[in-house]
């Protein structure tokens, strides 16, 4: 896939105003985990911890505890993650402070996602034993959604296939807060998902249309605000790499 | 204490077909790659992995026709190279069991094991469609009246765990991560340690604390120079997104997959 000229520039912008809005919903003080193939929540908790959230405890899949990595890796539990940790824990340990109610928020994805927030990473198809798509499995998500005080989803694809009526099977239920696209940012109220804002560079009406659900978009509704001047220098010091564009290439 | 130092191909000769084998690391990191390599040699069948979060490791397994059933929380190589093709394709060809859990299911069915209990009470899962499709039972907590779910045992034959240092007597030391390895080393019946290098006992008795493994819980320790490649071995080398990237490129064709296994894969490392 390319990496130079017009499109990788337009993905690059997205890939900020992704990070930038999923770092925007982190607070001061709180704890965040984020788990396998996560890049972009990655970035997002570093930028937050280094604008608005300076005591945000970060917690990763290989253990170290508010990490500082000199260079980031784009696989989420690479040992690079360890560098700059005062302490060292387990997954066990932070499935296990989510468990007892005191992991504030969790990032995962969904391959898809339905309008109740719930999310599928299992399988695509009518027999979950004998799928179409075997997909790659929900690793911690159907421990954490129910447990995390609140769960942060994000896709870098919205289109009908992910935010659909009905999932093939429910991997992952519970606490959903927002859901981030590289269209807009959904909240969940009352049980069901809408859009809270659109993202600068999209339209109301290509999210309604990319969305396999009934949402209530409009003129009306309010633009994400876009990336700040400050927002992306921090961006370029945290990533100068550009890792968060690896979560839209590959195989 | 005995010296457990042995062959990799002699202590793999007693890995029956059919066993369940908990594989140690995580994603593409510090997986037991010399040990799955020497299954592959010796052409191992009917294979239960256990694993919170695998990549190479299982698809390889997969791909090759050693694995029968993954039980498994996450399956993928994370980052660029994308999902599990082999394991993807023999799933979704009917040769290959997915047993889905999640990662924190896996870690109660570990507990389970490595406390001798039959079953594990956890807090997670509600609504998940996963409850159903494992069977997880639910039972009233005598105390409170409560419901709470159950995860059943999952008591490995064999861990495969490879680790940075390890003297003799089988005492592992892991540095950095040690993901589920540690309590897989505590709920398997057999622990094999595959190590970077063999040291002194001298050395690890200086830092007691740090040496994740006891000897006594390990049967054998294979010296196994490199022994996570292509997967990644902290302190000492990083996955090898090449090797990896080729592999996923030919992993289609059965042919070419064979051969690739077997001049690059099998051909780079020599047997042990």
């Amino acid at each position: 896939m390319t990496t130079t000229g017009p499109a990788a520039v337009e993905q690059a912008a997205v890939a900020a105003q992704m990070a930038v809005a999923l770092s925007r919903l982190l607070r001061d003080g709180e704890t965040v985990f984020f788990g396998v193939a996560s890049p972009l929540p990655m970035v997002a908790a570093l930028l937050a911890r280094r604008l608005h959230a300076p005591d945000l405890v970060i917690l990763t899949i290989p253990g170290g505890v508010d990490p500082e990595p000199s260079a980031l890796p784009i696989s989420t539990v690479d040992p690079r993650l360890l560098v700059g940790a005062p302490a060292l824990i387990t997954l066990a340990d932070v499935f296990d402070l989510a468990a007892r109610g005191r992991l504030d928020t969790a990032f995962l994805g969904g391959v898809q996602i339905d309008r109740r927030g719930r999310i599928n990473l299992s399988a695509i198809g009518d027999d979950p034993q004998r799928p179409t798509v075997r997909l790659p499995g929900g690793a911690g998500s159907a421990a954490l959604m129910p447990t995390a005080g609140r769960t942060i989803l994000w896709r870098t694809r919205h289109d009908t296939r992910t935010f659909v009526p009905e999932l093939s099977f429910v991997t992952a239920a519970g606490n959903v807060d927002r859901v981030v696209t590289p269209l807009c940012v959904l909240r969940r109220t009352d049980g069901v998902l809408d859009v809270e804002s659109v993202h600068p560079f999209s339209r109301p009406d290509a999210v309604r249309d990319a969305t396999g659900f009934p949402v209530t978009v409009g003129p009306q509704t309010p633009v994400t605000p876009e990336p700040t001047e400050a927002e992306l220098a921090a961006l370029r010091e945290i990533d100068p790499a550009g890792v968060v564009a690896s979560e839209f290439q590959g195989r | 204490m005995p010296d457990k130092r042995r062959s990799l191909a002699e202590v793999i000769a007693t890995v029956p077909d059919g066993s369940r084998l908990a594989l140690g690391g995580n994603t593409l990191h510090r997986a037991p790659a010399a040990a799955v390599h020497e299954l592959i040699r010796q052409r191992k069948r009917g294979l239960e992995l256990v694993k919170t979060a695998g990549a190479y490791d299982v698809d390889l397994l997969c791909g090759v026709g050693a694995a029968a059933v993954v039980t498994a929380g996450f399956v993928g190589y994370e980052t660029v190279l994308g999902l599990a093709p082999m394991y993807r394709r023999a799933v979704e060809q009917g040769t290959v069991e997915a047993r889905e859990h999640a990662c924190y299911t896996i870690i109660a069915g570990l507990r389970a094991a490595s406390q001798g209990v039959p079953f594990m009470p956890l807090n997670g899962l509600q609504g998940s469609d996963l409850v159903a499709l494992r069977g997880f039972a639910s039972v009233r907590d005598p105390y409170s009246g409560d419901d709470v779910v159950v995860v059943p045992a999952i008591v490995p034959d064999v861990a495969l765990i490879h680790v940075q240092e390890a003297d003799v007597d089988g005492n592992a030391r892991i540095w950095g991560s040690e993901f589920e390895d540690t309590l897989m080393a505590r709920a398997a019946r057999r622990v094999i340690v595959t190590a970077e290098r063999i040291v002194d006992r001298a050395a690890l008795a200086a830092e007691p604390k740090r040496t994740s493994i006891p000897g006594f819980l390990v049967e054998a320790v294979v010296e196994a120079p490199e022994g996570a490649w292509p997967t990644s071995c902290a302190g000492l080398y990083e996955y090898d997104a090449a090797v990896l990237e080729q592999l996923l490129t030919v992993s289609d064709d059965p042919e070419a997959l064979r051969a690739f296994v077997d001049e690059r894969i099998l051909g780079a490392v020599p047997a042990r």
